[in-house]
């Protein structure tokens, strides 16, 4: 395979079948449209090429801005292409969740612009929705930009009628499958996939999965939210079904761990969400049915996703010298020493003073002599052994006194032996009238 | 997958949005000889404040302080509620107190605040600066003019110096751009060093005791960013030698109306295909809460109160302190405390969480040829101003003998003003049981701006009545609002 760009990487991925000891399915072949493959990484580069590529040379004469209503997946694909060809790109968002998409769009040299949360006292005149926003800001900004659109450009969904849908019915031998099971997002995918599948059987089931409305599953839309995209058309879905993000999760794990396929949630959910559907189906079947589901995109982007939802997937060893293995009884023997004595120890200078607090609030103000090393540092440190002599003494400041007696525990227990924690923190120096210094 | 539950014959079943009430309303609600007995004496519609709970709210805002080990003050936002009897029993608890306007300003001081309590915000006239100057009580500016405004009374008038917080707002977020709504109050967080010109020039007159913002939004990114925008022009005041000490990050923090967030999903999934014109409307003249239908898709946004909020008020406020701030990348809680800055909350609703009702009597319910039935109240939409603040959430009937007709009911609620619009709300609200003339509608929690913020006597149709329900020995008891004072005179015992 020689190509002469990356764009000419998009496409062509492939469909894989799913072990049967996996899913349990007895009467269905169970197909994974490997979408994940494509060379950004998903399933919208394929929309994001289709879409933008009739634009490109007019674009780059002028040189606009490509810009779109993107939190995910086509943000990343625009902006890489928008690279490609010279272009600055823009993401408009009001629900970028994931915090590894924002990093690599910037990475990617994006520009993010995050619209306003809803207001807490209601004003009746404020009724838009996002992407009204999005158009009337565009239209005040009197041109330079290319707006893609995604959610109403038919182009979205071209890219799948004409490349998605055909690979699928290619590669399973010029037959369409009996189900199609594909999570909802801009609709573009379904839509596009479900029509080509349908040109060559009618007959073709589609299942429509969205969100469990509380939930967030990235790229997939709510029963509500699917109403808003102009590309959505009820009547492409034999059958609309909600996933939960839990689904979603559990999918990706078996995706994961057992079908060497590195999908995200959106993937996940489709397969949780096509076992769920065609496990009804298949106890009653007495001949061999075929199903497709899509995977979208690759695990990678949603590890604080998966960290904030199951933190437990993510458990390590705990480390050594850790305040969190203290009792209270331990925290409750740590010496301490008033500000009164402790305003005679730091004039005498008769040993290191340590402030634990935040480097902008040591360096607003702070006990004169005193050194920096803010909490979550020292915390490192002693996980590796003391960072001074076990016998230098040392007075610990924090804000109140908290930590700075936790931390002298910790040195005590790990050997040190004139460690002491200022009583009340830094705050019961201040109010004592006790002198503060900056530079 | 039908979402909206619907019977085969095309009845539909009750959409219900059923209120959270805690244990003190719920007991007060109980007291139904006792409630129809005061809208009887007292005309409809009438406003119960239950000010006992208040020191429950404060505390439970407290809690979240204590447990960032943070120092600073609870201000209630008085514009929530014209009540003496909150304001009284307010002064009777630690906290402290947010007034808008002169009138305001002499309440809280008539209902034993002392000034060190009291915090002045808002747009200020010049005796409303002039009173809170000469009483000592701190006061928030929103512009270099009215710091300049101030120094110059407490000047020619020979006044102490007065506290003062300065307002800031229109902050900038780093990497990604938020953009907050643009806001008519505060100095832009960039124009901090005109602020301390104006404070150092006048130093005899006006001491910086810190900074504030107020962002009407229920967004915690933003407030993340404006928090520290705050701690940068906090850094800016040390850097030129002032020692202000506290940071005042306004309200906002919400209410948690409903009881179930299912009905709410529920509720508002059958609206969306009510709009799209797949369901009988729920709305008087299909009216979309700002949801449109364009071509068979859905356009504009939802406009209403996110009435099912689990994470609200002293949830919220934790779980602000402990985001992380974007540039420092420390919790936000830590870094107040790092910085031994007092933090300052200013929260209206949330304070006044199941803190009232308001009782309407029900003058006529009719069925109407279509099928709609109709309940009309002896009050208005601005006496009870759920509509006007989007807060969907059902009534509880209060009847005065046991219903006719036991099943539910789904109605609309008329008001009294001789006016096309005055719906106490605008959708059809599906009560448990159908009223009748005589019985009470209790619009519960309606304490934080649905009682009589906006309550006129338009048409000549009296402001409803206050009075206060209290538990003393054992028992509710009750006075009109402004009869109540934390001591309670206790029946002669033998």
């Amino acid at each position: 395979m020689r190509f002469e760009t990356m764009t000419d990487a998009i496409g062509n991925t492939p469909l894989v079948r799913i072990d049967p000891a996996v899913h349990g399915l007895r009467n269905i072949d169970l197909y994974a449209k490997m979408e994940l493959l494509n060379p950004f990484g998903s399933l919208k580069d394929r929309a994001a090429w289709n879409m933008v590529r009739p634009l490109l040379t007019q674009a780059a004469e002028r040189g606009d801005t490509v810009v779109e209503l993107s939190s995910g997946n086509t943000a990343k694909a625009l902006a890489v292409i928008a690279g490609m060809h010279g272009l600055a790109f823009k993401s408009v968002t009001n629900r970028m969740k994931v915090a590894e998409i924002k990093d690599l769009l910037l990475l990617l040299g994006a520009e993010i612009d995050e619209l306003p949360g809803q207001a807490e006292c209601l004003d009746p005149t404020d009724t838009d929705d996002p992407l009204t926003r999005m158009y009337h800001r565009l239209a005040g900004s009197g041109g330079g930009y290319l707006h893609t659109d995604q959610y109403f450009n038919e182009l979205n969904v071209e890219a799948h009628l004409s490349g998605t849908g055909p690979e699928i019915v290619k590669d399973l031998d010029g037959r369409a499958p009996d189900y199609f099971i594909a999570c909802v997002g801009t609709a573009g995918s379904s839509t596009g996939v479900a029509a080509a599948l349908r040109q060559h059987n009618p007959g073709v089931h589609v299942v429509g999965l969205v969100a469990h409305k509380s939930d967030f599953i990235p790229g997939i839309r709510t029963i509500d939210e699917v109403h808003e995209v102009g590309l959505f058309d009820p009547g492409v879905y034999d059958t609309v079904a909600t996933i939960t993000a839990d689904d979603a999760i559990d999918g990706l794990l078996t995706l994961v761990r057992r079908c060497g396929t590195l999908a995200g949630p959106t993937g996940g959910g489709a397969y949780q969400g096509a076992v769920r559907h065609l496990r009804a189906i298949d106890a009653e079947l007495t001949e061999r049915r075929t199903a497709v589901f899509i995977v979208c995109d690759r695990v990678e982007s949603y590890m604080s996703y998966l960290r904030e939802r199951r933190p437990e997937l993510f458990g390590r060893p705990a480390r050594r010298n850790s305040t969190l293995t203290l009792t209270d009884a331990d925290v409750m023997q740590a010496a301490t020493m008033d500000v009164v004595q402790a305003q005679r120890w730091v004039a005498e200078r008769r040993g290191l003073v340590v402030d634990l607090r935040s480097p902008f609030a040591y360096q607003a103000l702070h006990i004169d002599g005193s050194i920096n090393i803010v909490d979550e540092i020292f915390a490192e440190l002693l996980h590796g052994g003391l960072p001074f002599g076990s016998s230098q003494p040392v007075l610990l400041v924090c804000p109140v006194g908290e930590k700075s007696a936790r931390y002298a525990a910790l040195l005590s227990r790990m050997g040190h032996t004139d460690v002491r924690s200022l009583d009340g923190g830094i705050i019961a120096w201040r109010d004592a009238g006790a002198e503060l210094v900056c530079d | 997958m039908p979402v909206a539950p619907r019977l085969r014959s095309g009845v539909e079943l009750p959409l219900y949005l059923s209120p959270r009430i805690a244990p003190t309303l719920r007991s007060a609600l109980n007291e139904s000889a006792l409630l129809t007995q005061l809208s009887d004496a007292l005309g409809s519609p009438l406003g119960v404040i239950l000010p006992q709970q208040l020191a429950d709210n404060v505390a439970a805002f407290r809690a979240v302080f204590s447990d960032h080990r943070l120092g600073g003050q609870v201000y209630y936002a008085h514009k929530a509620n014209r009540s003496s009897a909150l304001v009284r029993e307010l002064a009777a608890t630690d906290a402290g107190i947010d007034v808008a306007s002169l009138a305001e300003l002499q309440h809280a001081l008539g209902a034993g605040f002392v000034p060190q309590r009291i915090m002045a915000t808002g747009p200020k006239n010049q005796e409303f600066l002039w009173l809170a100057a000469r009483t000592g009580v701190t006061v928030s500016a929103d512009s270099v003019g009215e710091l300049v405004e101030l120094a110059t009374l407490v000047t020619e008038w020979a006044l102490p110096p007065v506290r003062v917080m300065t307002r800031l707002s229109g902050f900038i977020s780093s990497g990604v751009q938020l953009s907050s709504r643009r806001s008519r109050f505060g100095v832009s967080a960039f124009a901090v060093s005109q602020v301390l010109d104006v404070i150092e020039k006048h130093s005899d007159a006006l001491d910086l005791v810190g900074v504030a913002f107020h962002l009407d939004s229920i967004g915690l990114p933003e407030k993340t960013v404006a928090l520290e925008g705050c701690l940068a022009a906090l850094d800016e005041c040390r850097r030129r030698g002032l020692r202000p000490w506290s940071v005042d990050i306004g309200g906002g923090f919400g209410v948690n109306y409903l009881a179930d967030g299912a009905q709410w999903e529920q509720y508002t999934s059958a609206l969306t295909e009510a709009v799209l014109g797949k369901r009988a409307p729920l709305t008087w003249n299909g009216h979309g809460y700002g949801l449109r239908a364009e071509a068979g898709h859905i356009r504009g946004s939802l406009n209403l109160y996110p009435a099912h909020r689990p994470v609200s008020g002293p949830a919220y406020l934790d779980r602000l302190l402990r985001a992380t701030a974007p540039e420092q990348r420390r919790p936000l809680g830590t870094l107040l405390l790092d910085n031994m800055y007092d933090l300052h909350v200013e929260p209206g609703r949330a304070l006044l969480d199941q803190c009232g009702v308001v009782l309407a009597s029900v003058l006529e319910v009719r069925d109407e040829a279509n099928g709609d039935t109709v309940v009309r109240l002896d009050c208005n939409a601005r006496d009870v101003s759920l509509e006007e603040h989007g807060v969907l959430m059902d009534p509880v009937v209060v009847h005065r003998t046991a219903p006719a007709k036991p099943g539910p009911a789904g109605v609309y609620l008329f008001g009294n003003l001789c006016l096309e619009a005055d719906l106490i709300t605008r959708r059809k609200v599906f009560l448990p049981s159908r009223p009748r003339p005589g019985d009470l509608l209790a619009f519960v929690n309606t304490a934080g701006y649905l009682m009589d913020f906006s309550a006129t006597q338009a048409l000549r149709q009296p402001v409803g009545r206050k009075v206060a329900m209290y538990h003393d020995d054992g028992a509710w008891r009750w006075c009109l609002d402004e009869q109540y004072w934390p001591v309670h005179r206790r029946a002669e015992t033998a």
